[in-house]
């Protein structure tokens, strides 16, 4: 149960992932995704209901151009996971929620439990992750993308650092560390 | 291709002053197109090119910056998991000449991590008679600031492209201990 091949997406992941890509490396660069990827025509997305679901593939195109644009490019993909999360989960949504949507706006083979939950910590269990990288196995976006989603429910004294397991390929467990920030 | 054949990911970046032919350059090397009209590049143009170079594979993954300031801030970034840089100027222009020492190199040394491996780029060389850069001033900058190598480049035409990308590639290959002349 490794690949992806049938699922669907709603409209509103595509545009949010493409909105993070022009957020941090621009117009260029995100055209250079879809280039990459063979998906010009997603360039403008205007007049898409956000709602609806297409087939996986486009997704999975782009996710795998990025893959290999960002080669080692860890600290912009984890940028890049942080406004995915603030364009896909506005505020207003508690963390819990977020996670369980996701499954619902991203249906495929995948799966994110919420193993415990505590007030300061959360450890969360990715199986068959979409986003982890088709050639290192990396999965930095996907890990700013959590850390945003939970840091957006906190408040401006708070920050959360997080450690990343590997179980095996494409599956890791996320553990999440709620912490004081002392500057205040 | 031998069985000892190896794969190597190479993540390169271009540099240099706004309107030195960066873009055009890479446009040349993977596309061997060349847009007569200056678009400036917002952000990053990120390309690809898989290469051989002898018996071994490398896949390139060029990130031409853009040149304006206001990408100063998020450039830092983009340099994560750079292994070699194209230093370019513009033959007819002084200005972009002197930022290569004021700017571009201090920029690669800061924020690439790993000792990287660089080329020395003057670009427009199609242009002879407006130029106001001499190839031997070229040269002298390229040994002072220890480039592997410098070329005068035409975009335009390709004159000497693939052989400034090939150069720095070889480069690199050695750093990595490969036995490449």
């Amino acid at each position: 149960m490794t690949e992806h091949n049938n699922g669907l997406v709603q409209n509103k992941v595509i545009t949010a992932l493409l909105q993070a890509y022009l957020d941090i490396l621009d117009y260029d660069g995100m055209k250079s995704i879809l280039k990459e990827a063979g998906m010009l025509e997603f360039k403008d997305r205007k007049g898409t209901n956000p709602n609806e679901y297409i087939t996986l593939s486009p997704f999975k195109k782009i996710l795998f151009a990025q893959d290999v644009l960002l080669y080692n490019s860890f600290d912009l993909l984890y940028t890049i996971g942080k406004k995915f999360s603030f364009y896909l989960f506005p505020f207003g949504k508690s963390f819990q929620e977020s996670i369980e949507e996701l499954t619902q706006i991203i249906k495929t083979n995948w799966d994110i439990k919420i193993l415990e939950k505590t007030a300061e910590s959360i450890n969360l269990k990715i199986e068959n992750c979409i986003f982890c990288s088709k050639i290192d196995n990396s999965c930095d976006l996907f890990i700013g993308f959590i850390v945003h989603t939970l840091e957006k429910t906190l408040s401006a004294q708070e920050k959360v650092i997080y450690e990343a397991s590997k179980a095996r390929k494409k599956s890791f467990q996320l553990k999440l560390k709620i912490k004081k920030n002392n500057k205040f | 291709m031998s069985d000892n054949a190896r794969e190597f990911v190479f993540k390169l970046t271009i540099l240099g002053d706004a309107a030195v032919g960066k873009t055009s350059l890479i446009s040349q090397y993977v596309e061997s197109t060349f847009q007569e009209d200056y678009k400036p590049t917002l952000g990053a143009n990120i390309i690809r090119k898989d290469v051989n170079i002898d018996d071994t594979k490398v896949r390139l993954i060029m990130w031409d910056l853009a040149g304006q300031e206001k990408y100063n801030v998020i450039r830092s970034m983009y340099f994560q998991g750079c292994v070699g840089a194209l230093l370019v100027y513009d033959i007819t222009r002084e200005k972009t000449f002197a930022a290569i020492k004021d700017k571009w190199l201090n920029d690669f040394k800061k924020y690439v991590e790993q000792e990287g491996a660089y080329i020395l780029i003057g670009n427009k060389k199609d242009l002879e008679e407006q130029r106001m850069v001499k190839t031997e001033e070229g040269e002298t900058l390229g040994k002072q600031i220890k480039a592997c190598n410098f070329v005068e480049t035409s975009a335009k035409y390709g004159e000497n492209v693939e052989k400034a990308f090939e150069n720095l590639v070889r480069q690199i290959l050695r750093n990595h201990g490969e036995d490449i002349h």
